[in-house]
């Protein structure tokens, strides 16, 4: 754009260097590309091929005859199939909506510190960082119902020890309880920065009105803070959607299938059973959903870098 | 300004704020504390607050279950994978800030891919890898099931949507005058990327890179799926004492520590970008 307004040197050559400048772009995003679009569309249309066809891996026949639309309506009439789908939602709301309240909660208090806030926040840091599969196990050893030491603790409080991941309906929430460890963190780090970058005038201002707390709160924080908290609940959503680690590391699904989410349904019938055909049906499926959900969720994404282009 | 002075409500936020991190970094603890009690003193009931310490538990590990050999498959993976995860995101990642290539669209597709969940498409990586491996090509190049090229693969698909995201967001905070002017001053395109951008993009590239090598090292599904014996990785080895005769807590405990604390290392060190990192790049901290 600089050219257009300075006309003396490369006037003349203008329209062929933007060609160029094209090419050169398009160059350097080729091998990036390349690979992503192999890796990600190749597994996909040899999942679609599958899922058209008979193949279960235990039979003789192997990866046998095309079926039509078998195999979907395989998955569409299996309850295990929805009844896995419905135990990933109960685990994303229960998880994320407490991840949220609370982190937004943590990032108000420690925004209030006017001591120890950096290092307050390096320490937040460490449960994030902690791979799931490993700490996942160490937590499957605190729930121990007899050598756990969470059982030590309610009854050093008087509380009722508890089968924590043994009993049916204790399972899910002690899943749900360990990824609110790992994951409040995250979102009370993402709220505080949010909130350390908010314009101070506007505050300044109400301060002057006289307004109240909770108006100050209402009219001016959150609204100014829904960007930053829409991203959160995103990530956190289609983290949630897809866990896999913890649930193979605190339960393997169980008891019975207390625990038992689609990752891990897939991960059963996929690659415990070998019924490739039936996986691949349920896992595009699952894929489909996954997609389209992040692709109107994201947008959000797309929102808060626009903003930020905008402002720069 | 606010006094200086410590009042009422600034007693109950620490209060607050001690609880809170109490019960955050208490299973951290607890699993190094584990991994040196002496193996009588881990199944106890009530379980034993102070212990004698003791390094048995790591001899074990590592002598008895191999755990060198995880930790230098997850080491050669990791920094493998982040190299060519590192060069083509820059590359990629530049063209996206400075000339807005495919307007958006193309770096949307890359995230979406990134979001999709592992074992949805793990089945096809599960064949393809079976069918390479067997090729005289896949063999050289250790591409095979049970074989690190595999992961090296895998990784770098996976974790190159997001360091594009964040190293665009580095990007874009370098100038464009700079690179204007040294264009004037006659540098080709490459000399500005290689001596003027790069070098400016050093904090974002290291950065970008220990997120990379975080995500590669943490990673568990497709090395589980993916890998037996010779190409297990840490995260595996861990859950590898999660046995058919029960779980060993105390090396369990061990293997964890050593898999857990160097990330944690390197995420105190990335304090000051990990909400940037974690956003993909959307949320300054």
């Amino acid at each position: 754009m600089d050219e257009a307004t300075e006309k003396a040197p490369g006037a003349g050559r203008k329209p062929k260097r933007a060609m160029s400048d094209n090419l050169y772009a398009v160059l350097l995003v080729t091998p990036a590309t390349i690979i992503i679009i192999l890796f990600a569309l190749f597994p996909l249309g040899y999942a679609i091929n599958l899922s058209f066809r008979y193949a279960d891996l235990t039979s003789a026949v192997g990866i046998g005859p095309y079926v039509g639309l078998d195999n979907y309506r395989f998955a569409l009439n299996d309850t295990i199939f929805w009844e896995s789908a419905r135990r990933t939602l109960i685990f994303a709301v229960g998880a994320v909506s407490v991840e949220m309240v609370f982190g937004i909660a943590i990032a108000f208090v420690l925004n209030q510190l006017r001591w120890f806030q950096g290092i307050v926040r390096s320490l937040l840091i460490l449960p994030l960082a902690a791979a799931p599969a490993a700490v996942g196990l160490v937590w499957r050893y605190m729930y121990h119902p007899d050598f756990g030491v969470y059982n030590a603790i309610m009854s050093m409080l008087g509380l009722p020890e508890r089968n924590w991941l043994g009993a049916v309906n204790l399972a899910m929430p002690s899943v749900i309880m360990f990824d609110i460890w790992q994951w409040t963190p995250f979102v009370a780090l993402i709220v505080l920065a949010g909130l350390q970058s908010l314009p101070k005038e506007p505050f300044e201002a109400a301060e002057l009105d006289g307004a109240s707390t909770w108006q100050v709160l209402r009219r001016l924080t959150f609204p100014m803070l829904t960007p930053v908290l829409t991203l959160v609940f995103v990530l956190r959503s289609i983290d949630a959607i897809r866990l896999y680690d913890a649930i193979l590391s605190l339960s393997h699904g169980g008891p019975g299938t207390a625990t038992e989410t689609l990752t891990y349904y897939l991960y059963r019938i996929g690659l415990k059973y070998f019924k490739l055909d039936h996986a691949s049906a349920i896992s595009l499926l699952f894929l489909y959903a996954t997609v389209v959900f992040t692709a109107v969720a994201l947008r959000s994404m797309m929102r808060v870098q626009a903003e930020r282009a905008r402002r720069a | 300004m606010q006094a200086k002075t410590f009042t009422m409500a600034d007693l109950i936020r620490y209060t607050l704020v001690i609880a809170i991190l109490i019960v955050f970094l208490f299973p951290i603890y607890w699993m190094v504390s584990t991994s040196f009690k002496p193996p009588p003193d881990i199944l106890t009931r009530p379980p034993k607050w102070t212990f004698q310490p003791t390094l048995s538990n790591y001899v074990y590990a590592f002598e008895e279950a191999n755990f060198a050999l995880f930790l230098k498959n997850t080491l050669i993976v990791s920094v493998i994978s982040s190299t060519i995860v590192i060069v083509l995101a820059s590359l990629a990642a530049y063209s996206f800030a400075r000339y807005n290539t495919g307007a958006g669209h193309l770096m949307f597709f890359f995230l979406t891919t990134r979001m999709m969940p592992g074992i949805a498409v793990i089945i096809p990586f599960f064949v393809i890898f079976k069918v390479i491996g067997g090729t005289a090509i896949g063999q050289a190049l250790s591409l095979g099931l049970d074989r690190l090229g595999a992961l090296v693969v895998c990784y770098t698909v996976f974790n190159l949507p997001f360091a594009i995201w964040l190293m665009h967001s580095f990007f874009q905070d370098i100038p464009r005058e700079l690179e204007d002017s040294a264009r004037l001053d006659g540098y080709s395109r490459l000399q500005v990327l290689w001596r003027v951008v790069l070098p400016l993009a050093v904090p974002g590239i290291a950065v970008t890179a220990i997120f990379t090598l975080i995500f590669s090292w943490n990673e568990f599904l497709f090395a589980f799926l993916l890998t037996r014996d010779v190409a297990r990785t840490i995260t595996v080895g861990v859950a590898g004492f999660w046995t058919q005769r029960g779980i060993m807590w105390g090396p369990l405990s061990a293997a964890a520590t050593v898999c857990v604390v160097p990330m944690l290392v390197f995420a105190l060190v990335l304090q000051r970008y990990i909400v940037r990192g974690l956003t993909f790049g959307a949320v300054r901290g």
